[in-house]
């Protein structure tokens, strides 16, 4: 049992192996192939990580989401196991975001840090799921800890939107949208080569998201059977 | 710093923190899986004492 089935193990391999190779092309294109930027340069080529980076977080946060919300319904422990890997990659991803933000916003509006909607907006975020983590260790009582983890999950999930419309409903420093825009195609705002550079570091990003997933998911289920096995034997 | 150096800075943070943490997932599923196949271990040779 503790080792997994030889064709699940193989095809963990092949999506390890695509991850890899999808992330070297993503990273090939986005620093050698795509053109800097007409006014902001080479510095521009952060947006081939930022954007990819903050929307594995907000997928992670909606398995999270999910998973929560099919835990307080069906009571099952592979949805909490789920929403709790995910929870995890997410902060992650979260605070690379933030991280990359700051080095673009150095060097685009002159500060490292400032306090504008969007940026708050999602510094909250990183401290929401810090919390799910964080109350997930400090309660004893494991069917405890994941019922109030999956609250402060599903509730957590709400900020998204508000991130989502912050540059629209207040006066930011963070530029709307350039790609994700009602009134234009991305094509129409954005070069083809750097779509194309976004597109593949997506890509790249989104199978090695579910390979770490896979991998932390996996640890957890030993984990809960470990502990089963333990308790049948009054350790 | 130069454009070329916010740039590396940025990508060197994001695939080193990806890589430490990647690394620590798999340290941490090799350590579970080691004590799973040793306790499935022990519990296969007391059921072997029994019979």
């Amino acid at each position: 049992m503790a080792e997994q089935p030889q064709p699940v193990k193989r095809r963990k391999g092949i999506f390890g192996g695509l991850a890899l190779v999808a992330v070297a092309a993503g990273l090939y294109w986005s620093l050698i192939v795509a053109p800097p930027d007409a006014y902001q340069g080479d510095v521009q080529r952060i947006m081939y990580l930022h954007l990819p980076s903050i929307l594995i977080a907000y997928l992670s946060y909606f398995l999270v989401f999910v998973g929560s919300g099919l835990y307080l319904w069906k009571r099952e422990k592979r949805d909490d196991l789920l929403a709790h890997a995910a929870a995890e990659i997410g902060v992650l991803f979260t605070a690379l975001t933030i991280i990359e933000g700051s080095i673009w916003g150095r060097t685009t509006w002159g500060v490292w840090w400032t306090w504008d909607a969007r940026l708050t907006l999602t510094a909250i975020l990183l401290l929401i799921y810090a919390g799910y983590l964080m109350l997930r260790s400090l309660i004893e009582d494991q069917q405890r800890a994941a019922g109030a983890a999956a609250v402060l999950g599903i509730i957590g999930f709400l900020d998204i939107p508000l991130i989502h419309m912050s540059v629209y409903w207040w006066r930011t420093l963070h530029q709307p949208p350039s790609i994700l825009r009602p009134d234009k195609a991305p094509w129409e705002n954005v070069h083809p080569t750097m779509l194309t550079a976004l597109a593949i570091s997506f890509v790249g990003f989104v199978l090695l998201y579910f390979y770490l997933l896979s991998l932390r998911y996996r640890v957890g289920e030993m984990r809960e059977e470990i502990k089963a096995r333990r308790l049948a034997r009054g350790e | 710093m130069g454009p070329w150096g916010y740039v590396s800075l940025a990508y060197g943070i994001v695939w080193g923190a990806i890589l430490v943490y990647l690394y620590s997932v798999k340290r941490r599923y090799h350590r579970a899986a080691a004590e799973l196949s040793e306790l499935e271990s022990t519990e296969a040779s007391a059921g072997h004492a029994k019979k």
